[in-house]
């Protein structure tokens, strides 16, 4: 028998949707052998989760709040990569969108217009933490990925700076707490549970990036400089330009996440705003090859993660960190899968027909 | 057809090189060779003997490169076997080719472009002081090769340094230094200047005579019928014939290759008038290719109404620049480009598309178009902004619009909805064509339109390209092909280290001049 490997013209269709599907499973194998190793019974372990995720009201909610801010990351990254641009800074951007939301909730008046306020600065403050990575990229060829990556470890510094600093509040004891905002700088919350009107706003932004990313001009443009920046020139579309723009709507995008989350679930800034969901939005934005709707989709099994992985602490002791251990494999997985797309596999022996036999 | 054709060889005593007559040097039969969604070779038998020059002639796309990479152990055929040397062979790799006495120089170069061409050829050799490197016994060696072949190459100069023609001397002087026996050269042509042209042939020829055997892959009739003794013409991934070359001609070796009758030669009707509105004039522009080095010196170039002009030249002396320069994807130092009246030296490039600047770019698939993006999406890659509504992408209208042109232009695809990647060369021509000339511009640029293209492939172009003209339009054409320059333009220009050396109308222009000026030399009165 011999394996052949063979550089492939055209991917089959059904590739893309073999190669997250199997990184996921593969995934989630792999966990299961470190379970299995620390002494819990993955299949236990798994039906927890599920369990605590969809039977009952509490958990169910509790999963949509949880890929809320999931959906908004993963098209922070999302749209940048359509571009060919890596941004691994939403969490970074979350961090700065969630600093000035909470600056305004505590120090801003009238209450009218406390909200909306918050809402605009979250933006702008995740647009600026995004705007410096992209303009360094369109000006001097800065390589995104790392510019963006340090950036996060200065906002998320910069926010328990203020939180153990200046901005603490005044009855929180030792905790990296500031005040809580006052009722008015609060989302709306429904059904007796913490699901707040951020998540609805969140689908209808996945819904709204959608149908700029694949029926406007703007998304066209954006496809033709992921797919090749230099047809791209050719065409007459500024690279620049679609660079710091990608950047700064998916800047604007983490910075809402930001400001959703101080403002509908912790109601005051805090150290750990986020437990690194700016990084999650990488494997969805894979798994979902940056399209928005299936960016809902890979997100919903990520807050699933986060809502079965605290369900897990309790009941077996095991950290929370295993979500990220499932992130990190779902990423080599799907990077590791790119190689399917490229190239086809077929077994067989010399001579035979094509298709060539399996085994 | 094939098969009589065959036969008719084997029975005649009068094959092409009469010292080694009817010795084989290399049998392949059946060789199968099956990608996905098509055979690149089905079935084919190749024989060439002991010291012949063979030719192997086919359309793009006809499966030369992907036969003789079977050969040369890159590819496991899917059938069939290989006779070299009077063994049967089984090559799994090319070290395995290289140790029986196989060399191929490829189409694309695998040279280290940092590295010193004596170090390029000794890459991976082992010298007799082995771990040691004897540079002095390499060098000796070398010399020796270059002076019985005629191959001349600065040893001492890194690759980077170096024209594309002594890249490819580099390549021959490194398979030979490994005694090969056989030496396949794949579309080795392509890259040179008619001059460099010569040269290599006589090389051919001298190897030929040392009894070394040559395959020369090539889709240039003229080539094959110059310097082979026999050509065995692949269609379709099938031995279509092999022939002796001195009793054939170009007519039925086209008939052969593309499987019906081609017009031969193509040529432009001269314009009623030398006059005409200049379309385009470009004024004492100056520019920096992508190095910083100036790559324009102060070039001066009107194009008329109604008339091709043809920029002859060998790469890489400033016809990208230029090009770039008319787009407007490369800015201008100094001087001034006037379009239909206008002065354009600060516009944009979608602006300039507007105006009706249309280009067939040197670098159809790095510029011209985006791979992964399908062939409707390509249609408009430079108009999209014409087929919105409200910002919004006009999908309907798009479709037809495809639709309509795929049809006019006649790209062959199963459908507008696939990636244009999956294209081949000559279809990815017709694609940007459809594009470029769909807008109805007034000026094309077409640069190294039939580059790569086969027979069928550059008499569409070219005919597209003279009624193109012939509407009033005008077109700048930029080629290498003298030969093409000459069939087609109603002016000629040479280009040289960024200046512009001669302007000829066409019947003052001769192949002689124009090549030396492409050289760089001046001609005397
Ligand atoms: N690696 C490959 N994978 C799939 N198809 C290929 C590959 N290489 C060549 N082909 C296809 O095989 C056919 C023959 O190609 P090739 O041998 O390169 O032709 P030629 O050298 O005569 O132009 C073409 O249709 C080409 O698209
Ligand atoms: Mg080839």
């Amino acid at each position: 028998m011999q394996i052949r490997i063979e550089k492939r013209l055209e991917t089959p269709k059904i590739v893309y949707i073999i190669i997250p599907v199997a990184s996921i499973l593969a995934s989630l194998l792999f966990v299961g052998v470190l379970l299995l190793a620390i002494g819990v019974n993955p299949l236990e372990a798994y039906g927890v989760m599920l369990s605590r995720a969809f039977g009952t009201k509490f958990g169910f909610t509790e999963l949509f709040v949880k890929t809320a801010p999931i959906i908004l990351t993963g098209l922070a990254v999302s749209i940048p990569l359509r571009a060919g641009l890596w941004n691994i800074g939403a969490e970074g951007q979350l961090y700065m969108g969630a600093f000035a939301a909470s600056f305004v909730a505590l120090y801003f008046s009238p209450p009218v217009i406390v909200l909306p306020l918050m809402v605009l600065f979250g933006l702008l403050a995740g647009m600026a933490w995004a705007s410096i990575p992209g303009f360094l990229k369109a000006k001097f060829d800065l390589n995104e990925i790392i510019s963006t990556l340090l950036l996060n470890y200065v906002a998320i510094y910069w926010v328990e700076y203020l939180v153990y600093g200046p901005m603490r509040g005044k009855e929180v004891y030792n905790f990296p707490y500031s005040d809580l905002f006052n009722d008015y700088a609060i989302l709306p919350r429904f059904f007796g549970t913490r699901f707040h009107v951020g998540v609805i706003i969140s689908f209808l932004i996945a819904i709204a990036i959608y149908i700029l990313i694949t029926k406007t001009s703007y998304g066209f443009a954006v496809k033709i400089v992921g797919s090749n920046p230099k047809a791209a020139e050719f065409a007459g579309i500024s690279r620049k330009k679609i660079i710091i723009s990608t950047m700064l709507i998916g800047g604007a995008i983490a910075g809402f996440a930001g400001m959703m989350e101080v403002s509908g679930l912790h109601l005051r800034l805090r150290a750990a705003v986020s437990p690194g969901y700016g990084y999650t939005g990488i494997p969805v934005a894979l798994l979902a090859r940056g399209n928005p709707l299936f960016v809902m989709v890979a997100a919903f099994l990520f807050g699933l993660l986060y809502v079965g992985g605290s369900a897990m602490q309790t009941t077996f002791g095991i950290p929370v960190a295993i979500v990220d251990v499932f992130q990190a494999l779902v990423v080599l997985f799907i990077i590791g899968g790119d190689f399917f797309t490229r190239y086809s596999i077929s077994f067989g022996d010399k001579g035979e027909k094509y298709e060539g036999e399996k085994g | 057809m094939g098969v009589e054709l065959t036969s008719n060889l084997d029975s005649g005593n009068k094959t092409g090189n009469n010292k080694t007559e009817s010795k084989k040097i290399l049998e392949m039969r059946g060789i199968t060779k099956i990608f996905p969604g098509v055979i690149a070779n089905d079935g084919v038998d190749l024989e060439v003997n002991v010291g012949e020059i063979h030719g192997l002639l086919g359309e793009n796309g006809a499966g030369k490169t992907t036969l003789m990479s079977i050969l040369y152990g890159l590819y496991r055929p899917d059938g069939g076997e290989i006779i070299f040397d009077r063994e049967k062979v089984e090559f799994h790799s090319p070290g395995d080719a290289i140790r029986a006495g196989i060399g191929m120089v490829h189409q694309h170069f695998m040279l280290v472009s940092k590295m010193t061409a004596l170090n390029n050829i000794l890459l991976g050799y082992r010298t007799p002081k082995d771990p040691l490197m004897d540079y002095e016994w390499a060098r000796k060696r070398i010399e020796k090769l270059s002076k019985t072949y005629g191959i001349e190459v600065d040893f001492d100069e890194q690759i980077i340094n170096m024209s594309v023609g002594e890249q490819q001397r580099v390549e021959i002087l490194k398979a030979l230094f490994r005694d090969v026996k056989l030496l396949i050269l794949d579309e080795p042509t392509s890259v040179l200047t008619p001059i460099e042209t010569e040269r290599l042939f006589k090389a051919l020829r001298r190897m030929s005579e040392e009894g070394l055997t040559v395959i020369f892959i090539t889709h240039k009739l003229r080539e094959a019928l110059e310097v082979t003794d026999r050509i065995t013409v692949l269609r379709r991934g099938k031995n279509v014939g092999t022939l002796i070359t001195k009793d054939t001609n170009e007519r039925d070796l086209a008939r052969l290759m593309v499987g019906r009758e081609v017009e031969m030669i193509i040529e432009k009707k001269r314009k009623e008038s030398k006059e005409g509105k200049a379309v385009l004039r470009i004024e004492a522009v100056h520019a920096r290719n992508d190095r910083g080095l100036p790559a324009l010196k102060g070039i001066n170039l009107i194009v008329k109404q109604g008339e091709i002009l043809g920029l002859a030249g060998v790469s890489g002396n400033g016809q990208k620049e230029l090009e770039e320069v008319i787009v407007g994807t490369r800015k201008i130092e100094k001087g001034r480009l006037i379009f239909n009246g206008e002065d354009i030296t600060d516009y944009g490039v979608a602006r300039r598309v507007a105006l009706g600047i249309s280009c067939i770019p040197e670098d159809r698939i790095e510029t011209g178009m985006a791979p992964s993006l399908t062939v409707e999406e390509n249609l408009i890659l430079r108009d999209y902004v014409k087929f919105t509504k409200n910002g919004f992408m006009d999908f309907e209208v798009i479709e037809k619009h495809a639709e309509k042109l795929i049809d006019e232009f006649g790209i062959r695809t199963p459908s507008p909805k696939v990636a244009a990647r999956t294209l081949s060369g000559g279809n990815i021509q017709r694609l940007i064509i459809a594009r470029e000339l769909s807008r109805n511009p007034l000026l094309l640029v077409a640069s190294q339109p039939t580059r790569g293209l086969d027979v069928a492939g550059i008499e569409y172009v070219r005919k597209r390209l003279i009624s193109f003209a012939e509407e009033g339009k005008a077109v700048l054409l930029i080629s290498e092909d003298l030969e093409e320059i000459m069939q087609l333009s109603d002016r000629i220009v040479v280009i040289y280290e960024g200046e512009i050396r001669g302007v000829f109308e066409r019947e003052e222009a001769d192949l002689e001049k124009i090549g030396i000026l492409m050289s760089g030399g001046a001609l005397e009165n």
